[in-house]
């Protein structure tokens, strides 16, 4: 038994790593442009069709891959932002319906670039590291889990230490404010959907080679990351890495204890929950809906 | 006068329509009535501001009762339908006691995870829901003979013919019910709540009864569409479909009636007929995203805005000529 | 004497740290025009919002007629008979200006979707509308009827926010700045209106910074600062109260 919830629990950390970093990306895209992305899913989805092209098909090395993902995925976002979410600054349900058609676009474009089947990625390292018998962490998911911590460090530091990150915070404080004091709103935009885009992208590049990759595989990575970050209290960068850890351990434990279906309704049950006793989320303080 | 004469000129086209069409487009056109139907009670659930990601599961609700029904009780079709519509609305009002402690985006999240939720529980329990391969077989409607016409539901004209009246009776339910006091407070619901409210109105009240309605009528809906396709399943009510729903309406404007309605003709016309015909039929989920993202960048008012356009530059015009005549 | 229609008995309203009304206590007679004045920030408009029902007070009751209503929500409180306007020009700005004057009988002529939908509403509806259009013509802005609310010039949708309210046929409304806006000549009609209106024993609660209009039409006034009571008495009284011109002179802007 003591096994089993120990093996359950290293599953969750792997869970938890990529799920935080989808949900810290779309926290930081509401926070600087006040914008749902709904096709937030759908970057992750490139991110992993990323690793589909260039390490499956092409034959490079899988970091290469990723670092590729992660580049592109984030410069879609940079088109995201010029592209609709610019425009329609002043219309947050409007942003929210041209990303729902951009989901639709990503979809339809992958689906006739790669077919609409699964895709298996070849494994990157067929390693365990066996720690009992019946307790293995595949090194693999060891690594996601280091990069994800060391991403997410290194995010922490960028928003605290440069003058960028303190533009992006005072703009998600106070797009206003952060204007007078002469930093353009356009430019921490860019600056949060590069960063928000990729941080999906490679979540889904490093999460590839371990799941079956496919068109739609972007809703379900959507749904998760609405609970966290609703439950975390949307803007708050900390409530997501909280609940994403949390949610992925409740989640991980349920599926693993009674079905993969409960797990999701206990997840939903649990939004539903937070949004009735307290909209603003647990951790949030932001008003901004 | 003149306005009976347009509209029985257009009930008239509508009565003929299906014979000038192949089997397969009369078939899209079951569809399309079906939708004009979904998009119209969404538009009411619309009136009080709020704005659901819920509603095409709320439709399936009605799908599943009516499939069900009929299926397990051998309860007879038209009754029903009925009875899925009510199942609909009762399962909307006891969704709205959580949804509305939410207001605006977050009630659009909330409907989003209720609807997931609802879905997920038809995907989980095979009894009585059919797990995710969904219900088969579902009856079809029994083919009845109302003298002047034989109702033969293997054919979809007959079937659009049923259709075509029971949106037109719920349309005309619905459009009564906006042009009346309760209209009117639904308005004043969405524009000020707060004032609203300070006049005396139940702002929940409103807010629940509009939903309600509004699922009864989507319920209805889906009732229709199950008995047409006979299978339905999870999945017949997903994300997507709620996409396409949302699309119309936006596309169509929300300002008016005829703006959703507007909206989903033009777009399955497009799509349907020019795409498929052309042979797009893959890209179609690129091009409708395509022109959701257009649609709201640059025609935020809808397509009614430029048939309301057309109509206020015609009154100007008449009310022109009229004054010079009077003058002279 | 006749008990007083609305009490306001140890209010206390606060928003996080900051005590907006701090164990206020006034009552307002039956009938009187009550002024409630005090510098920008005194707690006026929050005091408008307690007794509403738009906020919980964190202490103390409002009474109508004996019975409490602080705590009830802001239509429950319309029903006991309570209307207020809005500091801001709150109307529908999209409907038209009859269609505000005929939300604001919906208490009277309250709308029945089945009768609706059967069409048996008619006599329901005339009623409504005459009772609308008498508003809309008490406040001189039949002509309007038809126009977008959000249209009218600045002192029409004051007065048209009274019309919503007086529409409603409350037995106290609070004003909340009304004459803001208006030039001297519409205030001086808007005062006459207001007179009329409590002629016919309509209560009228009136939070203004117009010390003229002000000390011209209160039987009473009420001067709060910073959320407590500072003095109370007749315009007479108020105006050459030590604490008030102190108040007003001291560190506020806004100089009667
Ligand atoms: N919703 C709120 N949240 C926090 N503070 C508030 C809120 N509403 C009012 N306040 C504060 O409460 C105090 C009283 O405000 P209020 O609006 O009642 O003043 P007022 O007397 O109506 O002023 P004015 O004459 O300017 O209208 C002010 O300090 C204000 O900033
Ligand atoms: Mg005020």
């Amino acid at each position: 038994m003591i096994e089993l919830l120990a093996q359950t629990g290293l599953n969750a950390l792997y869970a938890a790593s990529y799920t935080a970093l989808v949900a810290v990306g779309l926290v930081l895209i509401f926070g600087v442009m006040g914008v749902i992305n709904f096709a937030h899913g759908e970057l992750f989805m490139l991110g992993a069709y990323a690793i589909v092209a260039v390490y499956a098909d092409w034959n490079l090395p899988y970091l290469v891959a990723v670092a590729v993902g992660m580049t592109f995925v984030g410069i879609v976002g940079l088109g995201m932002e010029r592209a609709f979410f610019r425009p329609l600054r002043d219309n947050p349900l409007g942003g929210l319906v041209a990303s729902i058609g951009f989901l639709m676009i990503l979809q339809a474009l992958v689906s006739m670039g790669f077919g609409v089947r699964m895709e298996h990625v070849p494994p990157v390292t067929q390693d365990v590291i066996v720690i009992t018998e019946k307790v293995r962490l595949p090194v693999f998911r060891l690594a996601v889990i280091l990069a994800a911590v060391v991403l997410l460090a290194s995010l922490w530091a960028f928003l605290k230490k440069t003058r960028f990150g303190w533009a992006l915070r005072a703009s998600a404080q106070d797009p206003e404010a952060a204007a007078l004091q002469g930093i353009s709103i356009n430019q921490t935009a860019r600056i949060a959907m590069f960063i928000g885009a990729a941080l999906a992208g490679v979540a889904g590049a490093l999460t590839a080679p371990l799941i079956s990759v496919n068109p739609h595989m972007g809703h379900s990575v959507i749904v998760t990351a609405f609970i966290v970050i609703i439950v975390g209290g949307i803007g708050s960068l900390e409530g997501a890495v909280i609940v994403a850890v949390a949610y992925a351990f409740v989640h991980t434990f349920v599926t693993t204890f009674f079905d993969g279906v409960i797990a999701d309704i206990v997840g939903l049950l649990l939004l539903l929950a937070v949004l009735i006793v307290k909209p603003t989320g647990l951790f949030g303080s932001a008003d901004r809906a | 006068m003149t306005k009976l004469a347009a509209l029985l000129g257009f009930g008239a086209i509508l009565l003929a329509l299906p014979h000038a069409l192949s089997f397969s487009q009369q078939e899209i056109l079951v569809f399309l009535t079906i939708n004009v139907l979904v998009v119209a009670s969404y538009r009411l659930l619309t009136l009080t501001g709020e704005w659901s990601l819920g509603h095409v599961v709320i439709m399936g609700v009605g799908a599943y009762a009516s499939a069900l029904l009929s299926k397990r009780l051998g309860i007879y079709v038209p009754a029903a339908m009925l009875l899925g519509a009510g199942t609909a609305a009762m399962v909307a009002l006891a969704l709205s006691f959580p949804l509305f402690r939410m207001k605006g985006f977050y009630f659009l999240i909330g409907s989003f995870a209720a609807g997931e939720i609802i879905r997920l529980l038809w995907k989980r329990f095979r009894e009585p829901f059919g797990g995710p391969k969904g219900i088969k077989k579902i009856d079809p409607m029994p083919d009845f003979d109302i003298g002047v016409y034989v109702f033969d539901f293997f054919e979809p004209i007959s079937y659009y013919y049923f259709a075509l009246a029971v949106v037109g009776v719920s349309l005309w339910v619905m459009w009564r019910i906006e042009r009346s006091p309760v209209g009117l407070t639904f308005h004043a619901v969405h524009w000020q709540d707060r004032l609203a409210e300070a006049s005396g109105v139940n702002v929940r009240a409103y807010r629940t009864l509009a939903f309600v309605l509004a699922s009864g009528f989507a319920g209805l809906s889906g009732a229709l569409l199950a008995h047409y396709i006979g299978t339905i399943n999870p999945n017949s009510f997903d994300v997507e479909q709620m996409v396409f729903v949302l699309t119309w309406t936006i596309v169509g404007g929300t300002a008016t009636f005829y703006g959703p309605i507007l909206g989903c003709v033009v777009l399955t016309v497009l799509n349907e007929i020019v795409l498929r015909e052309a042979g797009f039929e893959q890209m179609r989920p690129l091009i409708y995203g395509l022109i959701m993202i257009l649609s709201v960048l640059f025609m935020p008012k809808g397509l009614e805005s430029l048939v309301r356009g057309a109509l206020s530059r015609r009154n100007a015009n008449r009310k022109m000529t009229g004054e010079t005549e009077a003058t002279e | 004497m006749a008990p007083p229609i609305l009490e306001i008995d140890e209010l206390t309203m606060r928003f996080g740290g900051l005590t907006a009304i701090d164990r206020l206590s006034f009552e307002v007679e039956r009938g009187a025009i009550h002024g409630l004045i005090g510098p920008n920030g005194a707690g006026k408009t929050t005091t408008f919002n307690v007794v509403s029902g738009f906020y919980k007070p964190a202490g103390g009751e409002v009474r109508l007629r004996g019975e409490t209503i602080s705590g009830l929500r802001m239509h429950e409180v319309a029903r006991r008979g309570v209307v207020r306007t809005f500091q801001h020009s709150t109307l529908f700005a999209e409907l038209s200006v009859l269609e505000n004057a005929l939300v604001g009988t919906h208490m009277s002529f309250p709308p029945n979707i089945f009768a609706a939908m059967a069409g048996v509403d008619k006599a329901n509806r005339r009623a409504a509308r005459a009772r609308a259009e008498e508003a809309l013509d008490f406040f001189g802005l039949s002509r309007l009827a038809d126009e977008l609310a959000g249209d009218l010039p600045h002192g029409h949708q004051r007065a048209l926010g009274m019309a919503v309210a007086l529409a409603a046929r409350p037995d106290v409304v609070l004003l909340d700045e009304p004459f803001t806006g208006m030039n001297p000549e519409e205030t001086r009609r808007m005062m006459e209106l207001m007179v009329k209106i409590r002629n016919t024993g309509v209560t009228i609660l009136l939070v203004e910074h117009d010390m003229h209009a002000i000390m011209g039409l209160c039987d009473r006034i009420t001067c709060m600062s910073f959320g407590r009571l500072l003095a109370e008495g007749n315009p007479q009284e108020i105006r050459h109260h030590p604490d008030v011109i102190e108040a007003y002179l001291g560190g506020a802007r806004h100089v009667a």
